[in-house]
């Protein structure tokens, strides 16, 4: 007899209240519950799933703001390069439409500090809007540089627009691309760095912290999965799951999370690339191949958790807390 | 070895005391290693402030309230809402930025509720309502005490509750001595849910009596836990009867959990029902909730005294404690977040 605990998480259909367009290309959602009831709370950096299909989950930052328990917001970009997300949220994701969300969850959370750097790229602001109100409602010294192709292309423009100087607005087309060098050349004291955007933006970012900003004063997020690290063959190795009492063979081409659904463990996975932080696990023993866009190397050198969809065992055996 | 304790955030709302124990009559407190003097002002509202004189090392709460402020019985300085010094009996000048800290205060179900962390934060993060608790269609009773164990063990207590068979066979649901099924677990960044649905069975006795219920008869029986809040649990058992023979009986369980410092957690327990209404029937069931919730306290505060004595150990999980963990992640992650 099986008593093994079935894990998800929380979701609901909930209705777009509004859909205004917030820049070119750019549609900004407000979701509620259809009878108005509390949605669960999040924090600054959380983000949801927006379940458009089958096979079309895709994750939006929360950009309102965290007090008011009844609506999310999102923004969404009609990305041209779009596998169908974004685009099925343009064209359907209208007022009154329903749509199905899972979540929040948060990989990007916002940690107290006297002083921050926010680096946000085209739609990476969304999730600094509620990390700047928080930032600025706790008095902390901040300051905010914003790029994005064009001025119309850029959203949430009007809101920044209440922060006067401490927000640097950098439109391609009429101030080039941010001075990265200039900001991040010398590690500043006491300063977290936050970034949000185009890969570009994030490695050129991550590159210039590494070289000389103490670690752990870099935060980002990433919408897509980094370049794989390495090229080298996937190999098979056992999986001991210990809660479970179970022991499994993981083979060279599939993950660890499929291979867990396949036994009946339930697992919660989202965007099964490393990039959402869903399926993080905590690891009891073995040496794990970190393969995800989230945790810092300080985290994947801990070995105390790793991502299921998409990281291995560089040796023959791994056990997890499943 | 690694830490197996989750810590506490200062960010969030902590209930520190019962409506009815704050009154014009200061109540001295410890919260997150923190003194604390609550009290009530005229125009009703609840004052929470730091409970140590600015002038010397002496609590707040032994002194005595005089309209919206409240005077130290030593120094005789007097303090108002804002924690701000506005009368010192030796001057008539008042010295300059003598005051004493002053922290954000809801009343929500009947609990006081006080925001210890970073003040700019109270407002954005609102207290979970509670409405059941003073809701007419819900009777509800409770008791308040301090745990000598740290709030931790709290937590992984209430995140699994199939050891109450074992614990209290009497107040136990006769079907909870039977084989668990599937624990069911919802997250969502801040909160774990999770239930299961118990096979019929019989009521316990003492609920068949109080309710009419028969005590024989079986039923499907539903339970449900809910971290919703570092400070605030929401349990729930549903005991599904027909609507002939007098509809579905729930108690819902409230335990908001303070931590007073690493190893001490002020515990306040609400019981409230949606049948059997009336004091007699409240009159039976509170020694009946009260004697297990304090067989449980002692529990607790032995495995502390293990703790202390021996530290954490490799503890076993096993497939119940799934919700206790994610509660544990939690809790990390927020106070990681704190800096
Ligand atoms: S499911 Fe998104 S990181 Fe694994």
């Amino acid at each position: 007899m099986t008593t093994q605990p079935i894990v998800r998480e929380f979701e609901a259909d909930l209705t777009v209240v509004a859909a205004v367009e917030a820049a070119t290309d750019v549609v900004a959602l407000t979701l509620a519950a259809e009878d108005g009831a509390a949605l669960p709370p999040w924090t600054p950096g959380a983000h949801i799933d927006l379940v458009l299909g089958e096979d079309l989950v895709r994750q939006y930052s929360l950009c309102g703001n965290p007090a008011d328990t009844r609506q999310y917001r999102v923004g969404v970009l009609r990305a041209p390069d779009s596998r169908g997300g974004s685009k099925a949220v343009h064209a359907e994701l209208r007022e009154g439409a329903t749509v199905r969300v899972r979540g929040p969850r948060n990989h990007f959370p916002m940690v107290a500090s006297p002083r921050y750097l926010f680096i946000a790229g085209g739609i990476g602001i969304t999730p600094m809007l509620p990390m700047i109100a928080e930032a600025e409602a706790s008095g902390a010294d901040w300051r905010l540089v914003y790029g994005g192709r064009s001025r119309a292309s850029m959203a949430f423009v009007d809101e920044l627009a209440a922060y006067g100087d401490k927000v640097t607005l950098l439109p391609q087309d009429e101030a080039g691309f941010p001075d990265l060098d200039g900001l991040l050349g010398e590690a500043a004291p006491d300063t977290l760095v936050y970034t949000c955007g185009p890969t570009g933006l994030l490695d050129a970012v991550e590159d210039r912290c590494a070289a000389s900003w103490p670690a752990g004063s870099l935060h980002l997020e990433r919408f897509s999965a980094k370049a794989p690290a390495s090229d080298e063959e996937d190999s098979a190795f056992e999986l001991v799951l210990q809660r479970s009492g179970l022991t499994l063979q993981v083979p060279a081409d599939q993950s660890i999370y499929e291979v867990c659904k396949a036994a009946g463990v339930s697992v919660v996975g989202s965007c099964l690339e490393g990039v959402c932080g869903t399926c993080e696990t905590e690891v009891i023993d073995g040496d794990v191949d970190h393969r995800d866009s989230i945790l810092n190397d300080e985290e994947k050198e801990s070995n105390e958790f790793m991502m299921i969809c998409v990281s291995r065992c560089r040796g023959d055996q791994l056990t997890l807390d499943l | 070895m690694r830490d197996r304790s989750a810590g506490c955030p200062r960010n969030a709302w902590y209930a520190l005391a019962a409506s009815a124990e704050v009154g014009s009559t200061p109540f001295g407190t410890r919260a997150l290693d923190t003194p604390v003097v609550l009290f009530r002002v005229s125009d009703g509202s609840v004052v929470a402030l730091g409970d140590r004189d600015a002038h010397r090392p002496y609590p707040l709460s032994l002194g005595h309230v005089d309209g919206d402020t409240i005077v130290s019985g030593y120094s005789g300085f007097a303090y108002d809402r804002t924690g701000a010094c506005v009368r010192v009996p030796s001057q008539a000048q008042v010295p300059y930025g003598a005051r004493v800290p002053s922290y954000p205060v809801r009343e929500e179900g009947d609990l006081v509720w006080v925001w210890l962390g970073e003040p700019s934060l109270a407002e954005r993060r609102p207290p979970v309502p509670v409405p059941w608790l003073t809701d007419a269609s819900w009777e509800t009773f409770g008791g308040q005490w301090e745990t000598a164990a740290g709030v931790g063990l709290l937590h992984d207590n209430f995140g699994d509750i199939t050891h109450v068979a074992v614990v209290d066979p009497v107040i136990s649901p006769p079907v909870l001595a039977g084989v668990a099924p599937a624990l069911e677990v919802e997250l969502t960044e801040t909160t774990v849910h999770f239930h299961r649905d118990w096979p019929a069975a019989p009521l316990p006795e003492w609920q068949a009596k109080i309710s009419g219920a028969s005590a024989t008869a079986s039923y499907p029986q539903r339970e449900e836990g809910a971290f919703l809040a570092p400070g605030l649990w929401a349990d729930r058992w549903d005991v599904v009867i027909p609507a002939e023979e007098g509809g579905t009986q729930t108690f819902r369980f409230t335990h908001a959990v303070t931590p007073v410092d690493d190893r001490h957690t002020r515990h306040i327990w609400r019981v409230s029902r949606n049948f059997a209404p009336g004091a007699e029937a409240s009159d039976m069931l509170r020694p009946i909730f009260e004697s297990y919730y304090l067989k449980v306290r002692e529990i607790l505060e032995t495995m502390q005294q293990v703790i202390d004595r021996d530290g954490y150990g490799e503890d076993v999980n096993v497939a119940a404690d799934l919700a206790a963990l994610q509660v544990r992640k939690i809790l990390r992650r927020l106070v990681a977040d704190e800096g």
